[in-house]
């Protein structure tokens, strides 16, 4: 009622590539993506996989540079911080000593501080990046399908999974319209720790009474389709494993190894921790 | 088929497992091959449950305390499994939002066959048959949320055809839907029976475009027993009086009939539909009288606004809005609202009067200089100092309870404006006592009935002497007992020199009650108006997907008869012409 912007970490439905590639293989590929980023310490890596997951965004999943843009735009100002921060924060490790860069007043910018802080920055830029790649590029109703179907998730559990998901924009829809009823009935939001627990608290009853409802209606309208009812189950949708997709992992494994290759070659590896020369 | 009944219930007892009283009491009835039946009955009358039964939900999913027998196309319920009955037993439910668990049209109605366990080929042919037969083909791979309601009922119907059932049972399927809405439905149920396929059971409140389809008619009362089971137009003529002591809606020229009958003037036989009702009458010339000289605009007086002089009570003027990101919504609009007016807001869904009540109670910002309250620019008062002038009642009466008992929900107002505890008191007691809720001063008010809530809702926007009172969709989900006496309620308040907005789709209500309207349509005020006037303007009517009250059609269709016959919309209006039986055959009767 009050809310209503769309979101732009959502499904992007067009036809790409991406979008035609199964699921689960997408989901491993990006995990496998995110875990490089997170085991690389230095800024280069998460630099490099940033650029890759925008690019394969864009020419694999057809997703526009502007979307993107618009999507990683709010977590700038969050990197940027963190930059600062470390740039200014950073404490040496046992036998490292640091590069002054600049000051400011009593505060010193050091080159090992800034380093880090665009490792982290970046890293995050980057774990957005390939996570928007993946869910915009992945029909909802297709995850759940292909993690029935290939990773023998019960398909109770899915079919849950998805009807929670429909119920959420309702959800969101109806804590708006309690947050409205509450403030002209005077109830102002209040500050402070316990003013926002009695709030929620507030909220939560007509909340959860709704949900409850809500989903006792879908359950209820799910058995009268015979959901359930009998051991066998066929799906209107498969999502096959096919050799695109088994290509799909190799070549993103392939390429991975590659930037991984060059960026040591180049001496810009630098593993958790690792003291950089 | 053995058997010509499609439907069979015998003796059906039912308790839920986590209730004291049964839900239903001996219920028997049977429905034919082919026919259309109504149920009626006040709420918790165990309407629902019935349905349940009929599709096996109960006894073998909800677990409860059964007796009785319930055969379904030769299959006894309580012997066959689920997978069988929902092949046979389709439900459209009353919520169109929550009935659907995937995300496209297309997947929504294969649910079903997948859980039937049906190969895809055979699921792509049942799939084809049923979207042309309800023509949703265009709309196959659209997504659910982007749909109307009426045609999300429509998809909810095809799942249960595409699974085979030829007894279908609709559980209040209009009540979500606005007007637009509720006739696509209905053209639909139209078209179900018309083809002569499909047994068909429908719980419905809005009766009068549905009786001319009904075939059967069965009323459970407040009890969960079978009060009446019928051709309908005996059960209305028979029982017209139990019905309504059950707190059931009569279709309105079943009302027209009882008043008229009273007054001395039988209409035979009993009318179900405004076609009916209007060929009756016309048989009986020259038993209502009217006067030439009483029309013109045609409205029986009602009280005027008071007098010019003080400001408006609620002004806007070209007052544009767009959510975030979203489409413009309000796309300038002006209302101006007289003090002491009680005026409904009307239009279709998503034309914009919820976001235009918001501005009045900074919810949402207008942009300064464009709505003013009682003469006072609503950005120039505080957030207390305008709730002290206007109160809002929200659809869902339950959010905006805040607290844990009735009187404290009641008595929240006035502690935040720190009031005196004695003077509280005195206040919430006589509030409470107006709106019947004293009994209730220590329940919590979740625990409170569905007519309760509603009056606790409007009471608790009142204790701070509000001037304006808005209500959102005050009259849905509300059987006819609760609706009069919210009435009687508003009523007085406006007579006491309050001032009133109806946001509502109950084009009933606004007959009876209010005393102007206006039409948003499109972001815009596209007519402000008498109800009178309003009830006139054909062509912006059906722009807005508005219907005119049954009998107020009637009227204007006698109208088209006798030249000078007057705009009623009440039963009573209409018994107020019934001349003492006349003592000669009397032609025209114009006075």
């Amino acid at each position: 009622m009050v809310s209503g912007s769309p979101s732009l970490l959502a499904y992007y439905e067009r036809d790409s590539f991406l979008h035609r590639t199964n699921p689960g293989a997408k989901l491993i590929a990006s995990l496998v993506l995110i875990g490089i980023v997170a085991v690389f310490f230095d800024p280069f890596t998460p630099l490099a996989f940033l650029m890759l997951a925008v690019l394969m965004a864009r020419f694999l999943g057809g997703i526009p540079w502007q979307r993107q843009a618009r999507a990683l735009l709010p977590y700038f100002p969050l990197c940027l911080g963190l930059v600062f921060y470390y740039s200014i924060l950073y404490r040496p490790l046992p036998g490292q000593s640091l590069t002054p860069l600049a000051s400011v007043g009593p505060l010193l910018l050091t080159a090992e501080g800034l380093r880090v802080g665009l490792s982290i920055g970046l890293r995050l830029l980057a774990i957005i990046s390939f996570s928007q790649a993946f869910i915009a590029t992945t029909d909802p109703v297709l995850l759940v399908m292909s993690l029935i179907q290939q990773f023998h998730l019960p398909y109770r559990l899915g079919y849950g999974a998805l009807a929670a998901f429909r119920l959420l924009p309702l959800l969101e829809t109806e804590l708006s319209a309690i947050r409205a009823a509450h403030r002209i009935r005077g109830v102002g939001e209040r500050p402070g720790i316990i003013g926002r627990w009695r709030q929620l608290r507030r909220y939560a009853v007509p909340l959860l009474a709704d949900a409850i409802r809500r989903a006792e209606r879908v359950a209820l309208a799910m058995d009268a389709r015979a959901f359930g009812s009998s051991p066998q189950r066929t799906y209107f949708r498969t999502t096959p494993l096919r050799p695109s997709d088994y290509s799909f992992l190799a070549g993103t494994l392939a390429i991975s190894l590659a930037i991984l290759l060059c960026l040591s070659q180049l001496g810009l590896l630098h593993g958790f921790l690792e003291v950089p020369r | 088929m053995s058997c010509p009944h499609a439907v069979e219930v015998n003796d059906l007892t039912f308790r839920y497992a986590t209730r004291g009283r049964p839900a239903l009491r001996q219920v028997s009835f049977a429905l034919s091959r082919g026919e259309t039946a109504l149920l009626l009955g006040p709420s918790g009358s165990g309407k629902s449950t019935l349905a349940l039964c009929l599709n096996g939900l109960i006894p073998h999913l909800i677990e409860g305390e059964w007796s009785g027998r319930v055969i379904v196309d030769d299959l006894d319920v309580q012997k066959t499994p689920t997978s069988l009955l929902t092949q046979h037993v389709g439900i459209v439910f009353q919520d169109p939002e929550s009935q659907f668990c995937l995300l496209t049209v297309e997947e929504e109605i294969a649910f079903g066959l997948e859980n039937l366990a049906l190969t895809r080929p055979e699921m792509e042919g049942r799939l084809q048959l049923v979207l042309r037969q309800l023509g949703l083909e265009p709309l196959r791979k659209t997504r659910l949320d982007r749909l109307s309601g009426g045609t999300k009922q429509r998809v909810a119907l095809a799942a249960s055809l595409a699974m085979g059932c030829h007894i279908l049972v609709f559980d209040e399927p209009t009540a979500n839907l606005d007007p637009r809405g509720t006739a696509e439905v209905f053209r639909l149920l139209a078209d179900l029976k018309a083809s002569g396929d499909y047994t068909i059971l429908i719980i419905e409140h809005k009766l009068d475009d549905l009786m001319p389809q009904v075939d059967h008619l069965i009323v459970l009362g407040r009890d969960g027993t079978l009060v009446a089971d019928g051709e309908p137009r005996q059960v209305l003529a028979n029982q017209a009086e139990t019905l309504r002591r059950e707190g059931i809606w009569l279709p309105q020229m079943t009302q027209l009939a009882l008043k008229l009958d009273k007054a001395g003037l039988r209409l035979e036989p009993i009318p179900l539909s405004i076609e009916e009702a209007q060929a009756a009458l016309e048989r009986q010339d020259g038993r209502l009288l009217w006067s030439t000289a009483a029309t013109g605009p045609a409205v029986p007086a009602r009280q005027a606004a008071p007098p010019g002089g003080s400001p408006p009570a609620i002004s806007i003027r070209n007052l544009r809005f767009a959510y975030p990101g979203g489409q413009e919504v309000l796309t300038g609009a002006n209302l101006e609202v007289a003090e002491g007016d009680f005026i409904a807001l009307v239009g279709p869904n998503g034309a914009g009067k919820t976001t235009l009540a918001l501005h009045l109670v900074d919810i949402l910002r207008p942009p300064v200089g464009t709505v003013s309250v009682l003469g006072r620019d609503v950005r120039a008062l505080s957030p207390l100092e305008l709730t002290r002038q206007v109160g809002f009642v929200f659809q869902n009466p339950e959010h905006q309870f805040v607290t844990d008992t009735v009187f404290d929900e009641v008595a929240y107002s006035l502690r935040a404006r720190r009031e005196p505890e004695q003077k509280v008191r005195a206040v919430v007691q006589a509030t409470l006592e107006e709106f019947g809720l004293e009994r209730l001063a220590r329940a919590n008010p979740f625990t409170l009935s569905q007519g309760q809530k509603r009056r606790l809702s409007v009471a608790t926007m009142l204790v701070v002497g509000q001037e304006i009172i808005i209500l959102d969709e005050p009259t849905y989900g509300q059987d006819s007992q609760n609706t009069a006496r919210l009435a009687e309620h508003l009523l007085r308040l406006n007579a006491s020199g309050r001032t009133i907005v109806v946001i509502t789709h109950d084009m009933q209500f606004v007959a009876d009650h209010c005393r102007s309207a206006a039409v948003v349509l499109n972001g815009k005020i596209a007519l402000q108006a008498s109800t009178a006037e309003l009830f006139a303007e054909r062509e912006l009517l059906t722009a807005a997907g508005l219907a005119r009250p049954p009998l107020l059609e009637l009227s204007l269709r006698l109208r088209q008869r006798y030249e000078h016959f007057p705009l009623l919309w009440s039963p009573s209006q209409f018994a107020g012409l019934v001349t003492v039986p006349a003592t000669s055959a009397g032609g025209e009767s114009k006075g």
